[in-house]
């Protein structure tokens, strides 16, 4: 196995790709109870549309087939289910699904191998009926209505739907009860044989371990040797520009919630991989300087009762998307995004404070450091990043590297205001 | 994985976790004291203001920057009703020194004096909070307070508490009432002020990589020495006898799409062993995927994507918490009591008992690996009065029969059930 060794936090990655395409991925940690094993393929809600290798024609599937997928792996043809069996073995179970990726996973302190062989089975066995699709209907119908009455993912979808044109990263994770209800044995089928092949596949596991060891173990437990053809997916043409400026729904909340939104360019067709760690470094620490806690604007929002605590501050990339989000409740959001904005042209103009830059970069180091300390966390850390071409450890790596020249040019490619849009969930 | 504990003074203890199995180290302050109607806004009020600023760190950018010159230590404080007892919490976490870019660097100290001084040094202008923060306080104290129903799960579980809980001190919301804030002002509140910080109960945790000179750097700081002794005014647990009364059936309206079915169940204790008995009860109930609730208002009946239940140990209730389709309440209702029937009957298997157990103890095992879990257990030790070691624990859920269980699920009773619709 190849093994990348991190001296700043003191960790090794060990790294193989196998023949038949899976890449598997082992973190150890010395002392520590509880073992992580998490296992996941590329592939999300995104991917609606695509080319299954080998075939000529398109394939385009409804909304919210990768989630049910998801739901369904684990019904097993002898009438089990694995997450009974995994529960029975006193491990915590578990999957979800993202964007981008589906993963299927369980933390352990004993029983590791037993579990491993329950969720290589499970993952590798898909198992549909008419009956058991028709069943998961309602159990996922309840999950999106559960959805409805959360006004911080309304406000969340509403702020991409006022960014993309087209791109899928607009649409719900879990699809609508319209959409699944199109949803039929045959399709799942046909996406599981397209996805889940060990090629488009990445497995993750820390804990306590030999990792050459462990490696032996996985291959033991894979059924396919050959590596697949390439998927191809097809994604729509989506112009740079936003939907709409501004997007209010009415919800039953106390206060309002909002989210800005920066649309910004594609970074995943960018050959050198460093650019997008150093970009997403970069606009953390710009984030943080703009509305991070010691920032003036939070200061002066904070003390007139505009904003009442932190900030979420985030970068989402992927594949045909990139955007910026800043979320939090308010008594008046449009004076937030007005402030905002403000703020982002005075801080082009005057250029960025040496002492302000050096601070908030030591704290994204030890934000960085601190991921490291539990194994869920890092798992699922180097699992998402290797999904988007990156390894965790070039965070740790690249931060040195930026400085202020590169942080006045990122504000200005990245922070344009006719990019911006604001989403509100308040009170009718 | 174990802690060394001082009382420093009477009513104040310092625990020491020490290991090297992590990259940050956790310095946490608790003061517990009894929640009363009368106190309960001020004590939230106060836990807000303290963040504010203090007397060396006059404004909340001094503190911030402070944070993140230490390399983004993450500070904060809350609010929690653990029992009969409202717990103010203040924690930093750092990273420990081994993995700074710089060597010599003293970060812990750094650490322990900033929280020292926020939680017992508060920035006082004449006797008396400064009236700026104050009243930006209140501000946020009063969207909390009115921020209950946004969550609409978690206002549902809130909202079956308060029927419970009618006119006692576990139905106060952590949070205290929009009513009270008008006679708050800062002269009165920083006299309140003193008599808390002389009467709760006082406990410091350090975790990580630390050594004796940490205790010492505690127990030299000025602010602990000024500390006075004290009986506690706190809450220690009881196994309270519970009136077996008819069902008390509450329906609410709100601009909800799903409904949320929360129902509240009385355990009736009389050891606190039993308190084990109902952890592994509660799990078979609803704890876990192999649970009666799971398996069958999700998996079977298909009604459901959450159905679940959770144990509150200092008070001996538990919660059953579903988001249904607001019509089929009443189908949901009758299975879920069905379930709770059935393990009346003794209807699991001793498979189901062992499965269940695996759970519980592999979740007592990782207790250690994380450094906020294991302060908490142990916090959970000095309010219960009930030292246990994790291997203690782990044999006690070893050694639980399925006549444990059962005498369990007959002492359980229906109190509350709680339906949030439109």
């Amino acid at each position: 196995m190849q093994v990348i060794e991190n001296l700043k936090v003191k960790e090794k990655l060990y790294i193989e790709k196998l023949q038949n395409g899976l890449t598997v991925m082992i973190i150890p940690k010395k002392d520590i109870q509880k073992k992580y094993m998490i296992w996941g393929t590329n592939y999300g809600s995104n991917d609606n549309k695509f080319i299954v290798p080998g075939e000529q024609d398109v394939t385009e599937v409804p909304n919210g087939v990768a989630h049910f997928l998801e739901h369904k792996m684990f019904e097993q043809e002898n009438g089990t289910n694995s997450l009974d069996v995994l529960t029975a073995l006193g491990v915590n179970a578990n999957a979800y699904t993202t964007n981008d990726h589906t993963a299927y996973l369980f933390e352990c302190t004993d029983n590791f191998y037993e579990a491993m062989d329950e969720l290589m089975d499970y993952v590798q066995h898909p198992y549909f009926t008419d009956e058991n699709v028709e069943k998961e209907k309602g159990i996922i119908g309840q999950e999106i209505s559960m959805y409805d009455d959360y006004p911080d993912w309304r406000v969340y979808l509403n702020t991409l739907e006022a960014m993309y044109h087209n791109n899928p990263i607009k649409i719900d994770i879990t699809g609508t009860k319209e959409t699944i209800s199109k949803i039929d044995k045959e399709i799942l089928y046909k996406c599981y044989k397209t996805f889940y092949h060990p090629s488009n596949m990445v497995m993750v596991i820390s804990g306590d371990f030999e990792p050459e060891k462990l490696l032996e173990e996985v291959k033991k437990r894979l059924i396919t040797n050959k590596p697949s053809g390439e998927i191809k997916r097809i994604y729509p043409e989506e112009p740079d520009s936003i939907v709409k400026k501004e997007v209010v729904q009415n919800l039953e909340v106390s206060i309002p919630m909002y989210t800005i939104g920066i649309k910004d360019v594609e970074n995943n067709n960018k050959e050198d991989k460093s650019f997008i760690v150093k970009k997403d470094i970069g606009i953390d620490i710009l984030l943080n300087l703009i509305l991070g806690r010691s920032s003036s604007l939070y200061q002066e929002l904070y003390k007139d009762s505009i904003i009442f605590g932190e900030q979420s501050l985030s970068y989402e990339f992927g594949k045909g998307y990139a955007h910026i989000l800043i979320s939090g409740i308010s008594s008046n959001p449009k004076e937030v995004f007005t402030k905002f904005k403000e703020t982002v042209t005075k801080l082009k103009e005057e250029g960025i404070n040496e002492l302000d830059f050096e601070r908030i970069k030591k704290m994204c180091y030890g934000n960085y450091v601190r991921e490291y300390d539990d194994v869920q966390n890092v798992s699922r850390m180097f699992l998402a990043d290797y999904f988007r071409g990156i390894c965790s450890f070039d965070y740790l790596e690249n931060i040195e590297t930026i400085n202020i020249e590169y942080l006045n040019q990122l504000l200005k490619d990245v922070f344009k205001e006719d990019k911006m849009v604001l989403s509100i969930v308040e009170n009718k | 994985m174990e802690q060394n504990v001082k009382e420093i003074k009477k009513g104040i203890k310092v625990h020491i976790l020490n290991t090297d199995k992590f990259k940050t180290n956790l310095f946490a302050l608790f003061l517990t004291k009894k929640i009363t109607r009368e106190d309960v806004t001020k004590n939230a009020l106060i836990s807000l203001l303290l963040r504010r600023g203090s007397k060396t760190m006059n404004s909340q950018e001094e503190i911030s920057k402070k944070m993140e010159e230490l390399y983004g230590a993450s500070f904060d404080c809350g609010i929690d009703k653990t029992g009969d007892n409202q717990v103010l919490k203040f924690y930093i976490e750092s990273i420990n020194d081994n993995y700074l870019p710089n060597v010599n660097e003293n970060t812990l100290k750094t650490i322990i004096e900033s929280l020292l001084d926020i939680a017992f040094n508060p920035y006082i202008e004449n006797e008396s909070f400064k009236e700026e923060y104050l009243e930006q306080e209140k501000n946020n104290l009063k969207r909390k307070i009115e921020g209950k129903k946004d969550n609409k799960a978690k206002y549902a579980i809130e909202r079956c508490t308060e029927e419970m809980y009618k006119d006692k001190p576990f139905g106060l919301y952590k949070f205290g009432y929009i009513e009270d804030l008008d006679k708050i002002d800062g002269k009165n509140l920083y006299e309140y002020y003193k008599e808390l910080i002389n009467t709760c109960k006082i406990d410091i945790f350090l975790s990580g990589n630390v050594s004796k000179e940490a205790e010492k750097l505690i127990e030299d700081n000025e602010n602990v020495k000024s500390l006075k002794e004290r009986t506690p005014d706190c809450v220690f647990p009881t196994n309270e006898e519970k009136e077996v009364k008819e069902e008390n059936i509450v329906t609410e309206k709100m601009d909800v799409t799903q409904g949320k079915l929360v129902i509240g169940l009385d355990v009736n204790l009389s050891n606190d062993e039993q308190k084990y008995f109902t952890l592994l009860y509660n799990s078979l109930l609803g704890g876990s995927a192999n649970s009666k609730l799971f398996q069958n208002v999700r998996e079977k009946a298909n009604l459901a994507y959450v159905a679940s239940s959770s144990y509150l140990r200092y008070k001996n209730i538990i919660f059953i918490n579903s988001g249904i389709e607001i019509s089929n309440y009443e189908k949901a209702l009758n299975l879920i009591k069905e379930q709770i029937e059935d393990m009346k009957q003794g209807k699991f298997t001793e498979e189901d008992i062992e499965d269940n157990k695996k759970g519980v103890i592999s979740a007592i095992k990782t207790i250690g690996d994380e450094q906020d879990t294991e302060v908490i257990y142990y916090f959970g030790q000095e309010l219960t009065g009930v030292s246990v070691s994790v291997n203690d624990y782990i044999k006690i859920i070893e050694n639980i029969k399925k006549e444990d269980i059962l005498d369990i699920a007959n002492r359980v009773s229906i109190n509350t059930i709680y339906f949030l619709r439109n």
